[in-house]
């Protein structure tokens, strides 16, 4: 996301941002607590949770190098009304919200980047609210996944059956079913929570059409 | 100035701003069903409803469709377009007919790009919508039919403002991305708990504690989120 930015804004940017490593399951952001920065996935994604009845939230959205984590942030609030937790481990740059929202107003390059991509991530809530009633777990399965592979920028990445089921808000077993269908066609080897994607056409078309539209979203909005 | 202030986005502008956005807004009829927007098209406009009730759907290839959002006089029709996109991914169609403020996309993107308040405001938007989303994202996997349909008399009621909503079993179904029969059956449960009165696609609303008590979770979060956000709009 700070690549599609000028030198300029980009440089002022980073300089008051620090780089961090997050760690797997930290948690960045509880329901009703302050958000006291935002975070630029380099290496790592971030995922967002929804607090539901259930006792282990929803995802409903991801957050990788794409994008940033913060968009409360940006629209001018500072409670967070959901979970962020670290769903890949790696690096981000962190920046604190008030500096975040200087920089915001000063830069309006920047603002137009923040606001494409919130545009997007709505877009893409949309899509998961009609994804999540109408596409069966295989597909919903093989569509978390490239999405995972793209964040991590690798064809290897570590993702459990039980915390795909949470993402997915699934039974555990269906996950389990479904990872064995795409292992046996060959798409993915999947061991000890360990995900290789090994054939990524076959695994799109194994997914529902929202990985392709997610993509043609990004090309068209943040390319 | 007092009809436009009945969408409560725009009674929170000052009377100087209102009154410089005035000369762009346009007062329009919107009949049920209308649709304002088509999924993918262009966007000319931006919507305030003022007695309508506008539904946000996603579009699937298929054709098969599913509720994102509710959009009342609490809000605005078209975030999309302040926020950078041309098109909207959503379809949205009149749920309740009545009226509602239109203002030309040109009108919109130069006040959002001034900044100030009115920027401010439409961004608070915006989160709230998000919000609205997202829960109805995890709703729509989590939640049965019958608090489904609570969640949503709810949310059209507080919009509307009145206990009645007037709306096909048919309509529901497919704004709820759901089959009619499970509307039906939905419907004639509350009817019989004496939750609701439906007929002939009238449904008025008698015990609204109860169906409160059997919604989900979904619409307080959004409710009180909304409050937060919005103070001058929420309910109760």
């Amino acid at each position: 996301m700070l690549d599609r930015l000028s030198p300029v804004p980009r440089a002022r940017l980073i300089a008051g941002c620090e780089s961090v490593e997050l760690v797997a399951a930290e948690s960045l952001a509880e329901p009703g607590s302050e958000m006291r920065s935002v975070y630029f996935p380099t290496g790592s994604s971030i995922s967002l949770l929804m607090p539901l009845d259930a006792a282990v939230p929803p995802e409903v959205a991801l957050a990788g190098s794409e994008g940033f984590y913060g968009i409360s942030v940006a629209l001018g609030m500072s409670i967070s009304p959901i979970h962020a937790r670290v769903q890949a481990p790696g690096t981000a740059w962190r920046m604190g919200a008030s500096g975040f929202r200087r920089e915001l107003s000063r830069t309006p390059a920047l603002r137009d980047g923040i606001d494409r991509f919130i545009f997007v991530s709505m877009a893409q809530l949309a899509r998961n609210a009609a994804c999540n009633r109408f596409h069966v777990v295989l597909q919903r399965v093989a569509r978390r996944l490239l999405m995972s592979a793209d964040r991590a920028h690798s064809p290897t990445f570590h993702m459990t059956h039980e915390s795909l089921a949470h993402v997915l808000g699934v039974r555990r077993v269906g996950v389990t079913g479904a990872a064995r269908t795409l292992q046996k066609r060959r798409l993915i080897d999947y061991s000890r929570g360990t995900v290789t994607v090994l054939d990524r056409p076959g695994l799109e078309r194994a997914s529902c059409t929202c990985y392709r539209e997610d993509v043609a979203l990004y090309k068209r909005y943040l390319g | 100035m007092d009809v436009l202030r009945q969408n409560l986005l725009l009674a929170a502008l000052s009377a100087a701003q209102l009154k410089r956005l005035s000369r762009h807004l346009e007062l329009i009829e919107m009949p049920l069903g209308d649709v304002l927007y088509e999924s993918g098209r262009h966007l000319s406009y931006v919507y305030f409803p003022t007695t309508s009730l506008i539904s946000l759907l996603y579009v699937l290839e298929s054709g098969a469709s599913s509720q994102i959002a509710v959009v009342g006089n609490d809000g605005v029709v078209g975030v999309a377009l302040f926020m950078g996109g041309e098109t909207t991914p959503s379809r949205a169609v009149v749920q309740s007919a009545g009226e509602g403020y239109r203002l030309a996309a040109k009108a919109i993107k130069s006040e959002f790009t001034r900044g100030g308040p009115i920027q401010g405001l439409m961004l608070r938007y915006t989160q709230s919508l998000i919000t609205q989303m997202a829960q109805t994202a995890v709703c729509n996997r989590h939640h049965s039919v019958d608090q489904q349909l609570c969640r949503w008399l709810l949310h059209s009621m507080d919009r509307l403002g009145v206990p009645d909503i007037t709306m096909t079993q048919e309509l529901i179904a497919s704004m709820l991305g759901v089959r009619r029969e499970g509307v039906t059956e939905a419907a004639g449960k509350l009817q019989k708990q004496g939750v609701i009165r439906y007929r002939r696609g009238q449904i008025h609303v008698l015990d609204r504690r109860k169906l409160e008590r059997l919604s989900c979770e979904c619409y307080e979060v959004v409710r009180s989120e909304t409050a937060r956000l919005l103070p001058w709009v929420a309910p109760h």
